[in-house]
């Protein structure tokens, strides 16, 4: 496989909260060669099962990266003009001039664009235009406008993709089709390899808007293990007093541990980061942390989970920079561990966590 | 339909206490389903039982409870402290009445705030008011919960206005559709759900219970309608509301868009949707066990949680001829 030609078509693969069919399928196709079956859940999320080697009532291993991301709704027209209504966490003060891309009765081309500030209530002039006081321009007359697109309508990111110097990828999106390919990248790498527990990759629906795909798909899998991937924050401009909280790019994935997380999970990953000469860096998640691995922990009786996380810049901007090193390692680093799957890791588990 | 609304309307049932609500939609629809049981929350819940084949299991949820008003704390001259049950508004609450569970009444007051003319008020400020003169002569005791009055009243234009249209409106919706579904493919189990005001409580669990893999709630929205109002595309008396977003819930566009098929199918008038800054049930359903497909349809309602909410009937007409349509054809996404 081609890591970054994969990334890139994930990344430019429409797949908003709640509408991930685009991407799901693109996902499914990528997956239906390396595991042994696909389905889609109740909520949408697609799940690929590789099994484990032996023919007993196998333990079942969650792999979980959310395919969604975030994006506008068309929230009402007016004349030629459309409002919006954000989709998970949109950052406005980035908005103004974005391209974007109405997905109407037809995809259609748009900008986002902010009233003149003179031309703004009193109260909001000389600050960050906010997203319900935003328009987009389609460019169309009211009445073909009218034709095209009706409330409800999502409302995609259609900044191009750029690489960058030093390997560096810039895209919408990539929050977190780099954990997506980070997973395919670990089932390719379980391909040859023989592992004891079935293993559940899962692209995940609707984390953006309070991790609703991986809550019932936890439920609906009943896991008795769980690895989350999303991407975490990045270093980079302007970050100093977050230094602490923010991971180099090109320097692996991050292992989180904390209290939404397995200690022992946390402590066997980084052994296995540490053995097969994977970078990593480690990340404290003092509280809930805000992914996906939150919600699988608390589904039916209890998953003890980990976490892995690829640094990101500019997370929730339509220019999020990736180091697709850093995805790839997370994907080998994933595979590893599986691979190291005893049968009787449960209760490994439970003995070293004195 | 009207007499239904203003029946409901007129029944006492803050969350937590809604007993009373419960008991007079289970009146109304005896002997409309082939089971009908109350859950360990409070749920009432009918079952009607699908005829024929490609039938789904569906969930319809409507809540029976309506926002109040709970005893805090009493001082030395009778003046009694409340917090809200649900998403009271000070500004709507200040000069109304609230009705107890025992039936005491009293006028909510406001404090002047001399100091801060412009100061808007908020539940700190407000103050219940039974008309005695010593703390041993008021009425209820902390803990004791209230509901606003607003008595129903059909407007001249013919709209209706009256406290907990939200979400009695949409119960009269279910009790209507239960009575008016001749046949359905569907196992259609109608909630009618227990405090929902104070985030969804009932909903989940009657969820979790049934395991259906189709959700629709029917509840009350905001417009955008009135002057300087909020800036939302729904409008009283332009159809039932065919719900995109909330703050809870992304509908499914497959069900989104089969209920605008069956609206336009059946001539009933509709409107899209998005609603910033509210929830419903169908929000925490489409999150039990294993997840179920949720949509909602909304009932367009003005000053939602004031006791004078306003409603078009057309509207709760529409959404029960949408609901019917819906329910009786096969629900293929």
């Amino acid at each position: 496989m081609d890591l970054i030609a994969h990334l890139k078509t994930l990344c430019a693969t429409p797949g908003l909260s709640g509408h991930e069919r685009p991407i799901r399928e693109v996902i499914a196709s990528a997956w239906a060669d390396l595991a042994d079956e696909v389905q889609v859940g109740a909520l949408g999320s697609l799940t690929a099962l590789k099994r484990g080697r032996g023919r007993k009532l196998r333990p079942r291993v969650m792999i979980a990266a959310h395919m969604d991301n975030i994006g506008l709704m068309v929230a009402s027209v007016q004349g030629e003009f459309l409002r919006v209504s954000p989709i998970g966490g949109i950052d406005a003060r980035v908005m103004p001039g974005q391209p974007v891309t109405v997905h109407g009765r037809r995809d259609l081309p748009g900008l986002v664009v902010a009233p003149s500030d003179f031309l703004l209530p009193a109260g909001l002039r000389g600050g960050v235009v906010t997203v319900d006081e935003l328009l987009i321009d389609l460019g169309l007359s009211a009445a073909e406008v009218a034709r095209q697109v009706r409330v409800g309508d999502v409302v995609s990111f259609a900044q191009g993709q750029a690489s960058l110097n030093g390997g560096l990828l810039a895209s919408p999106a990539i929050d977190n089709r780099a954990s997506v390919a980070a997973v395919t990248v670990c089932l390719e790498a379980l391909a040859g390899r023989a592992h004891d527990w079935d293993v559940l990759a899962v692209a995940t629906t609707q984390e953006e808007v309070g991790l609703h795909g991986a809550l019932t798909s936890a439920y609906a899998l009943a896991p008795q293990l769980a690895i989350a991937i999303d991407v975490t924050f990045g270093s980079g401009p302007a970050v100093r007093d977050f230094a602490d909280r923010c991971y180099e790019l090109g320097k692996g994935p991050t292992i989180a541990f904390g209290p939404n997380l397995h200690p022992v999970v946390y402590k066997h990953l980084v052994d296995c980061a540490e053995r097969g000469g994977f970078s990593y860096q480690s990340e404290p998640v003092a509280a809930h942390s805000g992914t996906d691995a939150r919600a699988i922990q608390i589904a039916r009786e209890g998953v003890p989970c980990g976490l892995l996380g690829v640094p990101l810049r500019n997370m929730h901007t339509p220019v999020e920079v990736v180091h697709p090193q850093d995805v790839y390692t997370a994907g080998r680093l994933m595979a590893d561990y599986i691979a190291g799957l005893g049968p009787d890791y449960l209760a490994r588990l439970a003995r070293e966590l004195d | 339909m009207k007499q239904l609304i203003q029946k409901l309307t007129e029944v006492y049932g803050p969350s937590g206490h809604e007993d009373a609500v419960r008991d007079l939609v289970r009146a109304e629809i005896q002997g409309l389903a082939d089971s009908v049981t109350i859950d360990p929350l409070g749920n009432l819940i009918a079952i009607r039982k699908g005829k024929g084949r490609g039938g789904r299991k569906v969930a319809l949820a409507a809540h029976l409870d309506e926002i109040g008003l709970i005893v805090s704390h009493i001082d030395a001259r009778g003046f009694v402290r409340v917090t809200n049950v649900g998403g009271v508004r000070p500004l709507y609450a200040a000069g109304g009445r609230v009705r107890f569970t025992n039936g005491a009444i009293g006028a909510i007051g406001v404090e002047t705030r001399r100091e801060r003319p412009d100061h808007i008020p908020t539940l700190n400020d407000l103050y219940v008011d039974f008309g005695v003169a010593r703390a041993a002569d008021v009425p209820v005791r902390v803990g004791d919960v209230g509901a606003f009055m607003g008595a129903f009243t059909v407007l001249p234009g013919g709209r209706v206005m009256s406290k907990s249209l939200d979400d009695r409106a949409g119960v009269a919706v279910l009790i209507e559709a239960l009575r008016r579904l001749k046949t359905s493919p569907h196992e259609v189990a109608f909630m009618f759900t227990v405090q929902e005001e104070l985030g969804l409580r009932g909903a989940g669990p009657a969820a979790f219970t049934f395991e259906p893999e189709i959700v629709l709630a029917v509840d009350v929205t905001a417009t955008g309608d009135t002057p300087n109002g909020a800036r939302m595309a729904v409008a009283l008396g332009a159809g039932a509301a065919i719900k995109a977003k909330d703050t809870g819930l992304l509908v499914d566009p497959r069900l989104r868009d089969l209920l605008v098929k069956r609206a336009t199918e059946a001539r009933l008038p509709y409107q899209l949707e998005v609603l910033e800054g509210g929830r419903t049930d169908a929000a925490e359903m489409q999150l039990a066990r294993g997840g179920a497909v949720a949509g909602c349809i909304s009932i367009p309602c003005r000053y939602v949680h004031a006791p004078s909410e306003v409603v078009d009937l057309g509207d709760v007409e529409a959404a029960v001829g949408l609901l019917v349509a819906t329910l009786s054809k096969p629900i293929e996404l």
